[in-house]
């Protein structure tokens, strides 16, 4: 019988252990370094039922393609245990493998640039066991179905950054697997070819063909649009797990405002940001030249907000541009991992 | 203005002399190859070379010479092809495929060797044709000391591909073993023209029994008359293949728990 849960963790914990490069600045080109412990994943507990389109959101660094790379076989993990389609990750690789299509972030790796769309698809539809009559037809399938069928005898170096990723997705979907990882699938693609490949995972993918998606990104937007449920990921906890409007409740008490200003130090941020009645803020800087900087300030209440424009006023701090917003996903990932996603 | 641009220059240099000598193996394996570069280079040229070719071999040095350089790209074949295509930057996606690591290994390498193959024809073909040499084959036994050869330096190879998973730049086991054919492996002059203490040396060589076996093969010698060199080398092959898948998986398994599989 199929499991109902698709992908589970239970304590799931993963350390690495590395070797910096000492912050001392030395005259000798061997620079001296120490030891370091990373814990990218720390006793995560998750569970994604089938048929589930759920994102994984997190800044970078906070153990999304640790995750992804653990759930696909390629680390084990140091304690805890995962099962991907009903299967141990440490202990039945090779059904987890058959369960899966996986799509990493840097996904030019493995493929050959000498060779067409089609004969890379073709090689890969051999390793994942695509049986040989039915090769043909399914790698038409998915050239299809990722909009690549006019371009499959294309050479690979040809193709654009949108393309690439598309024949990467192909190739994760060639055997046909009841679960997706798909980690970070958007990076490095224009704002018109993002948005069809999450549509089209949305639609097609997980609508459609009923697969199990496991999405990680770090755009907020994107989660917000397309999954089921999202986990916030942050210093490899899972902080948070909800549907997208469920995350967003949490900001439902208090008011958002978004404030651009120029001539604001350091200093001065940090000052507003221990202010009573500030509950948090992110600060950006969006233009480098003018000076211009984006705060997003998560207040208790609208009464604390002349507090904040009485010290813009007393420190000389210029006021270009105020306005309320209705809390979105973004804030609410904000005030739970204390960070912004772009910092 | 030429201070400035001197300047600049400077700091070209240091990026890359910084750059540089953080692959601290590779930078070490480059000085020792010049060194044994121009150790192999000055005995071929030395006088004893000739007369002691063909008291050795009974071939002409164009023979010699020839039978050498063809085998020699399997040799090169088989010591850098797996490390070439079992490279922790394609790797990752072979990993979480359904295929097993054997498979991938033969896979990898099949086509690397019909090519070699190619090679050696157009060779000999030249040697023979152009070049008047003459070439008695025993085929079976050149077909056996050509796998017991293969199989022999790509244990080694795989083993060079597991340390470079782990230490990403500059294989010390495939240098060394590269380093060794050249000066005591019997492809370009006989051990026999060193000193006694360096020729010993070529005895621990599989290269030296591979090509000293292949050239007798190429000559019409049966398996029977060099079976002590024969089993030696399937001695080597016997320890050096499992030794090295097991090398390799050891590294692979390290890399995997470390997360630095596809670092480089």
């Amino acid at each position: 019988m199929t499991p109902r849960v698709a992908i589970e963790a239970h304590d799931l914990t993963k350390i690495f252990k590395s070797k910096v490069r000492s912050l001392e600045p030395r005259s000798s080109i061997f620079e001296r370094k120490e030891p370091k412990t990373v814990t990218a994943v720390d006793h995560l507990n998750l569970e994604i039922k089938r048929g589930e389109l759920f994102g994984l959101l997190g800044p970078n660094g906070a153990g999304k393609t640790t995750l992804v790379k653990i759930l696909c076989t390629l680390l084990p993990p140091d304690e805890g245990t995962a099962y991907v389609n009903g299967f141990d990750v440490i202990h039945d690789q090779m059904n987890v493998k058959r369960s899966i299509g996986a799509l990493f972030s840097v996904g030019e790796r493995g493929v050959f640039w000498r060779l067409n769309g089609y004969r890379n698809l073709e090689f890969f539809s051999a390793i994942y066991n695509v049986p040989r009559r039915r090769r043909h037809e399914r790698i038409m399938e998915v050239l299809e179905l990722v909009g690549l069928k006019d371009k499959a005898f294309e050479l690979y170096q040809k193709y654009s950054g949108g393309m690439k990723r598309k024949l990467a997705l192909a190739r994760a979907l060639l055997p046909d697997p009841p679960i997706l990882l798909l980690d970070e699938p958007t990076t490095g693609l224009d704002v018109i070819s993002s948005r069809s490949l999450r549509e089209f995972i949305r639609n097609n993918l997980s609508r459609k063909a009923c697969k199990t998606v496991l999405y990680t990104t770090h755009y907020v937007e994107e989660a917000s649009q397309i999954c089921d449920r999202i986990g916030i990921l942050n210093g490899g906890k899972l902080i948070s797990c909800d549907t997208p409007e469920g995350i967003k409740g949490i900001m439902k008490k208090g008011e958002v405002v978004d404030i651009r200003v120029t001539a604001i130090t350091d200093a001065q941020i940090e000052a507003i940001r221990a202010m009573d009645g500030v509950v948090d803020m992110a600060s950006e800087v969006e233009d480098p030249v003018l000076g211009q900087r984006r705060l997003r300030l998560h207040l208790e209440s609208i009464d604390s907000l002349p507090m904040v424009l009485n010290f813009f006023f007393k420190e000389k701090i210029r006021l270009v541009d105020f306005r309320r917003e209705e809390p979105t996903l973004e804030d609410a990932f904000i005030r739970l991992t204390g960070t912004g996603l772009r910092e | 203005m030429m201070l400035q641009e001197a300047e600049k220059i400077y700091y070209f240099m240091k990026r890359d002399m910084i750059s540089f000598s953080t692959y601290k193996t590779n930078m070490a394996l480059m000085v020792l190859s010049a060194l044994f570069g121009a150790l192999s280079y000055a005995y071929l040229g030395s006088n004893a070379y000739m007369q002691s070719v063909l008291e050795t071999y009974h071939m002409s040095l164009t023979a010699y010479l020839l039978i050498g350089m063809a085998f020699n790209t399997y040799i090169g074949q088989s010591l850098t092809l797996v490390q070439r295509t079992i490279n922790p930057w394609s790797l990752e996606e072979v990993l979480v495929s359904p295929t097993g690591l054997g498979t991938f290994i033969v896979g990898s390498s099949a086509w690397g060797f019909i090519w070699s193959t190619v090679v050696v024809a157009i060779y000999l073909a030249v040697g023979s044709l152009a070049f008047g040499v003459v070439l008695s084959v025993n085929l079976a036994g050149t077909a056996l000391v050509l796998a017991l050869g293969i199989g022999t330096l790509t244990g080694f190879s795989i083993i060079g591909a597991g340390i470079l998973i782990l230490i990403k730049q500059g294989d010390p086991i495939t240098w060394l073993i590269g380093m060794l054919t050249t000066v005591f492996g019997n492809v370009l002059f006989p051990p026999q023209v060193m000193p006694y203490q360096l020729q010993i040396i070529s005895y621990f060589v599989p290269q030296y029994y591979f090509f000293t076996c292949i050239r007798l093969m190429m000559m019409g010698w049966s398996i029977q008359m060099v079976l002590p060199e024969i089993l030696t080398l399937t001695l080597m092959c016997a320890i050096l293949l499992p030794l090295g898948y097991f090398i390799y998986s050891w590294c692979l398994r390290t890399a995997r728990k470390n997360g630095t599989l596809s670092w480089f």
